[in-house]
């Protein structure tokens, strides 16, 4: 059912200028199911994700294109319109208003502009549209600390510095609350618990 | 004696609303009834019709023909019009003043300035198309009237989509945000070529908008569904009749239940739900006798029940009243009115419980009662045949089933006046709208009304009761005037109900609507069948649009009462089968999201067997 030739087609015209556009697709998990594939997408510059790397889970419905495509977030990222949970999204491209005529890399371009242009009034998660619209600069610096946490590959787990930093002999609720405060920098966050 | 009461009870009404001396004529008094019924009838005006299967072709190419012919405009755009804007014509004649074609039609998605041969190129080369990425032919490429242009077989596949999603009625053009509507010829040829059954069902589908995305028709309720759809011209906040039998409000779909209002009635049904699943007093379908306390079933519509052991008592507080001035002393003491008792109660919950069950008891008594007395219908038709057949000058007996109609609608009308009674002066809907002095005057008004109709519906039920094909001559015309006159003081009084409800107690409220359906003196009218007004202009209508050959069989169908089964099929393929009749059931229960409980939270058990 699922039109193989276009899929095909489409991986090859995404990642000729993934360089270019920022955005990938590769078959999920090296496999060879055309229906379950991973995209990437790099953080837009001037946003709190710049510098991160997203993935993408996408599976590909049967329907495809005549259907959208279900897209999620693997990468945990604090954003009104996804749900800090489990990655879940809400973009009207990838519901009502999909059409056949839009690509997996035009759906993956438009994940981008979500990410620089977030809308709040729609929201996915609650909570984070909330704080976006309440305290803005919390929202800030929280979408900027889980962009370095969780988005950046070369950054050292959360669970390991909290862990680094406890052994040392702070309490645990102290350590997370100043990484937090200082966006995960673990020796900012060092230095603000000797000093405090 | 009891005779004494009727009359005390008639003349002290109309000296009440009204303005006349004692010795007012009869003719004055009828002059105000005409005067009161007719400005009744200007306020809630509505009329009901059935359209049937056979019958919904037709419906819709009357709003068709009207929008084609003023805009000038194809059937299929005229449709997506009359779709858009839930085919409201008047709607679209207005809007077409504010708006202007151009913006009216661009909303709607209709495309009548033509965009073809923009995009696509001239030459005989093969396209790409946008969606498979494939070079096709030219020949194998469809261009909608927006410009927008893709294979066959990609179009095929985008509307065989959109038919499966339900979204018939609207398949937007493939091209991302393009508010274009497909033409329904083009859906039409393609799809059948591949699934002659999806095409079929989206003929259904555009047929069946009709009914579906339009305010002023509904499918009949009925379970197994009859087929049938009413459309109401006027108030919409009226009870109809179908074809089938079932009456039912037209705006809420659930039973006929004024004088409350769908909200009151949406709500007591949920609660009476709720509450008979926690406390089980409500199947207690038997009372204990006030003297030895054996319990005693109720088995009469009248609310003055007989222990065997002689004691006579009061159905709906269980309190004991003599044998021989039963009814004036059920009329005369005060059952019927409830005193919130503050003393005793202090608990709140508890209160409320109480205060629920007072209105329940006596609503499900006169459900009940209604019950009891519907099957008093076959009882009584055997009196009259025997009466009919005796020696006797009187011949005529229609004043015995004329009073038991009666008997009938006033049973309602006093049953669902409780649950209204609940809501109105309860704390749940009007709390901040009426003054603790307000609401008290208000209540004592209206429970007045409700007491004075209540004693009357006694006394006519025990008159119709009795064993009047064993009476002398003499003694069938005195319970014959009886009956008449509480015939009329019953209606009366039904009617300076609905009066007291919309103009005392809902119309003064600011914050909330709510609308009754109308009280009728003659019970709800039977919605007429729909295609006989058709017919009327149809002669012109078939001589301008000749191809139309389905409305033509469906007119001579209608017009002779025949059913002509194979053409009928024709005009709603699938619609006839069984697969097809359970599809639109299903849709009509699913398709406004929350529906899906619509039967089920309108019909809890308790109520399901009101009749
Ligand atoms: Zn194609
Ligand atoms: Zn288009
Ligand atoms: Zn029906
Ligand atoms: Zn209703
Ligand atoms: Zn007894
Ligand atoms: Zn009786
Ligand atoms: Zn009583």
């Amino acid at each position: 059912m699922l039109d193989v030739s276009r899929v095909q087609k489409e991986l090859m015209e995404c990642n000729r200028d993934k360089a270019i556009s920022g955005v990938s697709i590769v078959l999920h998990d090296g496999g060879s199911d055309l229906s379950h594939l991973s995209g990437t997408i790099t953080g837009p510059v001037g946003t709190p994700y710049e510098g991160g790397t997203f993935q993408i889970d996408i599976s590909l419905p049967s329907g495809y294109p005549f259907e959208p495509p279900k897209m999620q977030f693997i990468t945990k990222v604090w954003h009104p319109n996804i749900s800090s949970q489990n990655g879940a999204i809400c973009l009207d491209i990838l519901k009502d208003q999909w059409s056949p005529a839009l690509t997996l890399k035009t759906a993956l371009l438009s994940l981008q502009a979500l990410l620089s242009a977030p809308e709040p009034d729609d929201p996915q998660d609650a909570v984070v549209a909330q704080q976006y619209l309440r305290e803005y600069p919390t929202f800030v610096a929280t979408a900027r600390y889980w962009t370095e946490v969780f988005a950046k590959r070369t950054s050292v787990g959360i669970e390991e510095k909290v862990q680094k930093l406890v052994e040392m002999g702070f309490s645990e609720d102290l350590v997370k609350n100043t990484l937090e405060s200082v966006n995960g920098d673990e020796n900012m966050a060092l230095e603000k618990l000797c000093s405090g | 004696m009891a005779d004494d009461d009727d009359f005390q009870s008639s003349s002290d009404l109309e000296g009440a609303d009204c303005y006349f001396s004692d010795q007012d004529d009869v003719l004055e008094e009828t002059v105000l009834q005409v005067l009161e019924d007719g400005r009744e009838e200007d306020c809630h005006w509505s009329v009901s019709s059935v359209i049937t299967k056979e019958s919904l072709l037709a419906a819709q190419k009357e709003d068709l023909r009207k929008v084609m012919d003023l805009l000038a405009l194809r059937e299929q755009h005229a449709r997506t019009l009359l779709i858009h804007y839930r085919w409201d014509v008047e709607r679209i004649f207005e809007l077409l003043e504010q708006k202007g074609k151009e913006r009216l039609f661009s909303e709607a998605g209709v495309t009548t300035i033509q965009h073809k041969g923009l995009d696509l190129p001239d030459s005989s080369d093969p396209v790409e198309c946008n969606v498979c990425f494939e070079n096709v032919s030219r020949s194998t490429v469809t261009e909608m009237d927006c410009g927008h242009y893709y294979c066959n077989d990609c179009w095929t596949e985008h509307f065989i989509v959109k038919i499966n999603e339900g979204q018939s009625r609207r398949i937007r053009c493939i091209a991302p945000k393009c508010n274009a509507v497909c033409d329904e010829a083009v859906v039409r040829n393609l799809v059948s070529a591949r699934h002659p059954d999806i095409a079929d069902r989206f003929d259904r589908f555009l047929l069946e908008s009709y009914i579906e995305d339009n305010n002023k028709v509904k499918w009949c309720p009925s379970a197994p569904h009859c087929g049938n759809a009413i459309r109401v011209e006027g108030d919409i906040y009226c009870e109809v009749e179908c074809a089938c039998g079932l009456q039912f409000c037209f705006s809420c779909l659930s039973q006929a239940h004024s004088p409350c209002s769908c909200l009151m009635w949406e709500l007591w049904t949920k609660k009476c739900h709720d509450e008979s699943e926690t406390v089980n007093w409500i199947t207690v379908n038997t009372k204990p006798c006030p003297k030895c306390h054996k319990p005693v079933e109720k088995n009469g519509g009248c609310n003055l029940v007989a222990c065997i052991c002689g004691q006579a008592f009061c159905w709906l507080c269980g309190g004991a009243t003599g044998r021989d001035h039963t009814w004036s002393s059920i009329s005369g003491h005060s059952c019927g009115r409830f005193k919130e008792d503050q003393e005793k109660r202090t608990e709140r919950a508890r209160r409320d419980l109480y205060r629920y069950m007072h209105y329940h008891n006596r609503y499900k008594a006169h459900t009940d009662s209604l019950k009891q007395e519907s099957n008093l219908k076959e009882t009584i038709q055997g009196k009259i045949s025997i009466s009919e057949n005796k020696e006797s000058k009187i011949k005529d007996y229609a004043w015995v089933t004329n009073g038991l109609n009666r008997l009938f609608r006033s049973r309602r009308v006093l049953s669902y006046s409780y649950p209204f009674a609940f809501y109105m002066f309860g704390d749940e809907l009007f709390k901040d709208e009426m003054t603790t002095e307000e609401r008290e005057l208000k209540q004592n008004l209206f429970e007045d009304q409700q007491q004075q109709l209540e004693s009357n519906v006694e006394k006519l039920s025990m008159f119709l009761e009795k064993d009047f094909q064993d009476f002398s001559d003499d003694e069938v015309m005195d319970t014959m005037s009886h009956v008449i006159n509480l015939s009329n003081v019953v209606d009366r009084l039904c009617k300076q109900m609905y009066q007291c409800i919309e103009n005392d107690l809902l119309y003064p409220l600011q914050r909330a609507t709510h609308n009754i359906a109308p009280y009728k003196s003659k019970g709800l009218e039977r919605a007429s069948e729909l295609s006989l007004c058709w017919d009327s202009d149809q002669s012109m209508s078939v001589k301008t649009y000749p191809e139309d050959s389905y409305a033509q069989q469906n007119l001579t169908a209608n017009g002779s009462g025949a059913t002509l089964p194979g053409r009928h099929s024709v005009i709603l393929h699938g619609s006839s089968s069984d697969e097809s009749g359970c599809s639109s059931r299903k849709r009509a229960r699913t398709d406004g999201l929350g529906g899906a409980a619509r039967f089920d939270l309108n019909m809890p058990a308790e109520v399901v067997d009101k009749n």
